[in-house]
């Protein structure tokens, strides 16, 4: 199956594609469908034959010691010996299996909750929604809009969608299909057990209903009685298993149950006019739209903050995706921290015979000894051992194993899934200690981090870590158990790397922790006077690589400035001069392969790099980062770090220093998706290797990395009304457990232009056109990426106004679930990553495009289009009750100089970072309550937290505060902006629908947008 | 000196602990070896010789099976046997102390992976004490020694695989044989047909 360790061959291109320019795509709306597709494919040509690597390759050569090279001067320097001992490492970060077994997970009725697993404040959130919207009734003018069904214009859409229905046969229950379940599960109880239906196709042909908006979800109807429909879930547990037992009678109950959608739809794709509405934003932050499918599908589905698509609902044919002009992709987030995950112990790990996708809850068990993929629908036996129940303990109900139960379950694998055993957790740090390095002052906070910190990196007994410095030469240090103190090896002959010692570098880190303690305490005293200027970054890299490569882990590395000498050295190639200029941005792209090749020997020996540049200087990041970029690694960037003077970025490299040595962290792995025959994946986006056409190589896999992937439909899809993906990643934990995670989603295949565009997910869209634009902008340019970008939006809303929409209305017309898609366009364009104008650093730039390729969606969005809520009239009203806190919601401010106001206090929430902006007005209350201080005037310039004060308008604020930052990897850092400070430059430079240097106001931008389209 | 080291259950060939390769001599595909050494596991049952020296080229697998559990090295066909076999005796010691009762519980591959940091510090003080302190032994007690069965590795492994071929081709026969008899049915069946036919249309 997967080789984890197999050698993969001569190091191929594969996430940029540079080739020739292509052709400008710009204006023509009518040749711009697949802009980036074409691209991609014909670059996907040339590289074809490596994504099918030759068995075996050569190893990479291991150089033999070198004894005659300048010799590894050995000396010890003088450290303290620490006799402070601390308990040896403990992990507490893994649930074990057992933990998860015992728990309700397996518990029958309870599982069924578990399917909203949303975390339990968003839950929470949702039930709250009703009073919110009612305040915000007045900013939300779509609400307003007819929607009676069949009363409107609309209703000439759905007749000829829905030939298979009978409107008038099935009782329909308008608007609420959530009351049909009784039926349909009183119906399935009684058919189930006897189901061996000869014939199974999937399931209800549902396709002519799509479109279930989280718009209308979130209304009062469906929501006021939401928790009483949880618990009915839960005692109609075997309704869910209609799918796989249907006849004529569930089938109706189903369509029934559907018939209320059409009026979904039309909310959908209710047309608005962006030129007349000017409040376009919900109250509160967008959810992923609901894929249009029956209510117990939709109850097993994998949750969209994994899993998503850009279109909930699939075309069924390239001809109509080529017609909608949306992007079709996935982006998912595979190994993000869960709270709740099934852990399945077996002999078999039960999956198609032909096409190896595991079994999943949308399989169809034709009966009790047979089940039918559903990817490839080939029909397979149903092993022995999955006839027994673990959750009721009864044999013969293969439908409710929790495999089938859960869209998201982590199988421990067998000895089949390992070609060697599992590897031990090894971390090797790999430290800048140049005269730059120690000026900027890192070394002491890296240090201190990591003491406090040792006993909480993942591993088991058999975790070892190593160091290693450089500047012009590079050390090792001998933390060999037994010494008395640790010894420094200097290797100064940098263009013939070698390692002075083989066992003693990398220590297990029980037997040699109060060596290793000793070492973090001397390393920042060290190097304090070292006058050292140049880096020899390439051989520390190459030395690391060496050191790590007989077990794989994870190498650090923490660099402060350009790489100056030996292998991998760099050019300044930035003009300071250039970075506003409009005409187009250079070296975006690596100037060597130097590093992207090192990566790939990284990757084939499991060694992931992560790189930490604390620079603040030009440093070439757009080099540098190919070292993580290719082996699965992340990016960390501290622009003009400083320890003394830069206090932020000091705080923030901290907190993120904590989260990144003790959050999980899996070896070894390797990631495969999966998609209905039909379809196929043609590009990746993201931090890895492409191992062969679908198998992503992961040296080591991250709870904060997502990916993305664009996908075509190479066959029709006729024949199917369910699409389904799953992605599998199969990894060694920290604990030497290998691991099989499997997330699968379904959604619904259409055959109208119209149920496409109702299933739009603008979000997603965004992101993977982001995706999308940052390789077009490294592979051609960034005024191609950008016109791209704008021809993906005149495209999609021209196509919506051409066909879909039956209005002949002037100006400019969106379906209302993408009345956010120019906006949010536009608020990319003045990105960093992608904006032209103002001045840019060039690192800035690259980082900006790094975050894009790997941040989850809701971080992404928030980089993109920040939220920004009003603070000082924050209220209780319509408040989240979670545990004995109130956490207030305010409503979602436009990005725009307007909306604020001088007597006000505005938070922005951009991600990483959160504003608070105080205006000179501002009511005096706010400033002494929250913020503690007398009067406008004496707010310090530089605040970076709110005092906790016993007083209702603070408590709410931090209540809110907390919230936000509550789910989020890395911690945000916090400024309070007076309205006349330096800093609220950059709070301005977030009214993305303002005019400034950086482009167009969002009114300007739709006129734009509106030329194009009647070009 | 010892290359890899591998611990398995022998009731079902469940590897319970093993040490990682480590790779001071590139060029040696230790990969092959260790598939080799898991197939090996599958083959061992109650009635395999306990302790086994088994050739393959310039390398040689010891084996041990004590307590239902197997113990196994792949040396250097130089490497002296008795060191080898010294060595998974201390291993075996020490992991029947820590692991013993709990071996047959298990499910999850490599469950006592920990292991490892013993074998690794063991591996050490064999590749270090080898020159002066062992050798001594070694030559006196050569004699034990050869009472250990050797047998090659390909032997061993190929040993299975006729059998296993000779139940494919068996079991080819029956179903073509079956086939043939359906076959003969059917023709029969025709050409009574055709021999029936003529005379009812007539």
């Amino acid at each position: 199956m997967y080789p984890p360790t197999s050698p993969y061959p001569h190091p191929p291109l594969h996430q940029t594609h540079s080739g020739p320019p292509p052709s400008k795509a710009l204006t023509n709306t009518g040749h711009t469908t697949n802009y980036f597709h074409q691209q991609n494919n014909q670059h996907l040509q040339p590289h074809l034959p490596q994504h099918h690597p030759p068995p075996t390759v050569a190893p990479p050569a291991v150089r033999p010691p070198h004894p005659s090279a300048a010799a590894a001067q050995q000396y010890t320097p003088a450290l303290p010996t620490n006799a402070l001992y601390d308990p040896p490492p403990q992990q507490a970060l893994y649930c074990t299996p057992d933990a998860y077994y015992g728990q309700q997970t397996y518990h029958a009725p309870q599982a069924q909750q578990l399917q909203h697993q949303l975390p339990h404040q968003q839950q929470q959130q949702q039930q709250h929604q009703p009073p919110v919207n009612g305040v915000g009734a007045p900013l939300y003018p779509i609400v307003s809009y007819p929607s009676a069904p069949g009363s409107s214009q609309y209703g000439t859409l759905r007749s000829s969608q829905s030939p298979c229905q009978a409107p008038g046969a099935v009782p329909t229950l308008v608007g609420a299909p959530l009351h049909q379940h009784p039926q349909t599960s009183a119906d399935t109880n009684s058919i189930a057990p006897s189901g061996d239906m000869p014939n199974h196709s999937p399931p209800y042909n549902n396709y002519g209903y799509p479109g279930m908006q989280p718009a209308y979800q979130q209304g009062p109807a469906s929501h006021g009685d939401s928790s009483p429909s949880h618990a009915l879930y839960g005692q109609q547990q075997p309704q869910q298993y209609a799918q796989p037992f249907p006849n004529m009678s569930t089938l109706s109950a189903a369509l029934g149950g559907l018939s209320g959608v059409p009026e979904l739809e039309l909310e959908a794709l209710m047309p608005v006019n962006l030129l007349h509405e000017r409040s376009l934003l919900p109250d509160r932050p967008l959810e992923a739209p609901e894929p249009n499918l029956s209510p117990d599908l939709r109850k097993v589905n994998c949750s969209p903050q994994t899993f998503r698509c850009t279109l909930s609902s699939i075309p069924q044919t390239q001809a109509l995706l080529n017609k909608a002009r949306l992007p079709l992709g996935l982006l998912l987030h595979p190994f993000r921290d869960l709270q709740q995950l099934p852990v399945i112990t077996s002999n078999t790990i039960v999956r198609c015979r032909s096409c190896r996708t595991y079994i999943n809850p949308f399989v169809s068990f034709l009966d009790q000894r047979r089940w039918k993929c559903n990817l490839c629908y080939r029909v397979n036996d149903v092993p022995d051992e999955f006839m027994y129940n673990p959750v009721t303990r009864s044999y013969g109900e293969p439908h409710k194993r929790p495999e089938v139960q859960n869209a998201t379950v982590e199988f421990i694998a067998s000895s089949d899934y390992m070609l060697r055993p599992p590897q031990p957790a090894v971390y090797l740090f790999v430290l800048d200690v140049s005269h730059n390095a120690v000026e900027a002052g890192y070394l002491q906070h890296f240090c201190d981090s990591l003491l406090d910190n040792l006993d909480k990196l993942p591993g088991d007994t058999r975790m070892r870590v190593g160091f290693l410095t450089f500047d012009s030469t590079v050390h090792f240090y001998n933390l060999q158990q037994g010494l008395s103190q640790p010894q420094m090896l200097v290797v100064s002959d940098i263009d013939d790397i070698f390692i002075p010692s083989h066992d003693s570098l990398m220590v297990n880190l029980k037997d040699s922790l109060e060596l290793v303690k000793d070492l973090l305490g001397a390393l920042p005293s060290m190097f304090r006077d070292s006058r050292v200027t140049h880096s020899a970054l390439g051989p520390a890299l190459q030395a690391a690589h060496q050191l790590m490569a007989p077990t794989g882990g994870r190498i650090s590395v923490f660099q402060t400035q350009l790489p100056s000498l030996g292998a991998g050295l760099l050019p300044s190639r930035e003009d300071p001069n250039q970075r506003s200029s409009s005409k187009g941005v250079q070296h975006l792209g690596p100037a060597t392969d130097f590093y992207k090749k090192l990566a790939l020997d990284c990757s084939g020996q499991q060694i992931a790099v992560d790189l930490f540049l604390l620079s603040s200087q030009y440093a070439d990041l757009a080099t540098l980062a190919c070292v993580s970029k290719y082996s699965a690694g992340s990016i960390f960037y501290y622009p003009s770090y400083h320890h003394v003077h830069n206090p932020a970025q000091r705080d923030k490299f901290r907190k993120d220093l904590d989260r990144y040595l003790s959050r999980k962290i899996g070896f070894e792995a390797v990631m495969r998706i999966r998609c209905t025959k039909g379809l196929s994946i043609h590009t990746f986006h993201g931090n890895f290797f492409v191992r062969s056409t679908d198998l992503l190589s992961l040296a080591n896999v991250n709870p904060d990395s997502a990916f993305a992937v664009q996908m075509s439909i190479d066959d029709s899809l006729v024949d199917s009304s369910l699409a389904c993906f799953q992605a599998a990643l199969l990894y060694t934990s920290s604990k030497g457990k290998r691991r099989i995670r499997v997330h699968t989603l379904c959604l619904p295949v259409v055959s109208q232009l119209s149920d496409v565009f109702a299933g739009a997910d603008v979000q997603a869209i965004t992101c993977l056109l982001a995706n999308m634009a940052i390789d077009r902008s490294v592979s051609s340019s960034l005024g191609d990426a950008r016109d791209a970008l704008l021809n993906a939006v005149v495209d999609g809303l021209g196509v919506y106004r051409n066909t879909v929409s039956t209005l002949q209305q002037h100006g400019l017309i969106a379906p209302d679930n993408l009345r956010l898609f120019p906006l949010y366009i536009l608020a990319l364009l003045k990105q960093k990553a992608l904006r032209t104008g103002t001045s840019t650093r060039l690192d800035e730039r690259v980082f900006a495009m790094c975050e894009f390729k790997t941040q989850p969606l809701q971080q992404m969005m928030r980089m993109v289009y920040p939220d920004m809520y009003r603070m000082d009239t924050i209220s209780d009203q319509g408040s989240l009750h979670l545990n004995d806190t109130v956490v207030p919601q305010p409503r979602l401010l436009h990005l725009s100089a307007e909306r604020l106001s001088r007597d006000g206090a505005f938070l922005l929430d951009c991600g990483s970072v959160l504003y608070l902006w105080v205006g000179k007005c501002v009511n005096e209350i706010f400033i002494r309550d929250v913020l503690g201080c007398p009067n406008y005037a004496s707010i310090p310039p530089n605040m970076t937290d709110i005092p906790e004060l016993e007083t209702k308008l603070s408590e709410r604020v931090r209540a809110f505060l907390d919230w936000l930052q509550d789910n989020r990897a890395f911690s945000c850092l916090f400024y309070v902006v007076r309205e006349d400070a330096s800093a609220k430059l950059d709070f301005f430079q977030n009214m993305v629908e303002d005019r400034s240097e950086m482009g167009l106001s969002y009114h300007e931008f739709l006129q734009n947008l509106l030329q194009q389209m009647s070009k | 000196m010892v290359l890899f080291t591998m611990i398995a259950r022998v009731a079902d060939g469940l590897p319970l602990a093993a040490s990682m390769q480590e790779n001071e001599q590139p060029g040696r595909d230790l990969q092959k070896y260790q598939n080799q050494a898991k197939q090996l596991f599958r083959k061992l049952n109650e009635q395999s010789p306990d302790r086994c020296t088994l050739e393959a080229g310039d390398v040689s697998f010891h084996y041990l099976i004590e307590h239902g559990v197997c113990y196994l090295t792949l040396c250097e066909a130089v490497y002296p046997k008795k060191m080898a076999f010294g060595f998974l005796e201390d291993l075996q010691t020490e992991f029947y102390d820590n692991y013993g009762r709990k071996v047959p519980t298990v499910t999850r591959p490599y469950s006592f992976i920990e292991f490892d940091t013993y074998i690794q510090k063991m591996k050490k003080s064999y590749i270090d004490s080898r020159t002066r302190r062992n050798f001594g032994s070694i030559n006196t007690e050569l004699q034990d020694v050869q009472r250990i069965m050797v047998a090659n590795i390909e032997e061993v492994l190929q040993r299975g695989e006729a059998l296993s071929a000779l139940d494919t081709k068996a079991s080819n026969l029956t179903s073509l044989s079956k086939k043939y008899r359906s076959d003969a049915k059917y023709l029969n069946t025709r050409s009574t047909y055709a021999k029936v036919q003529p005379h009812l249309c007539f």
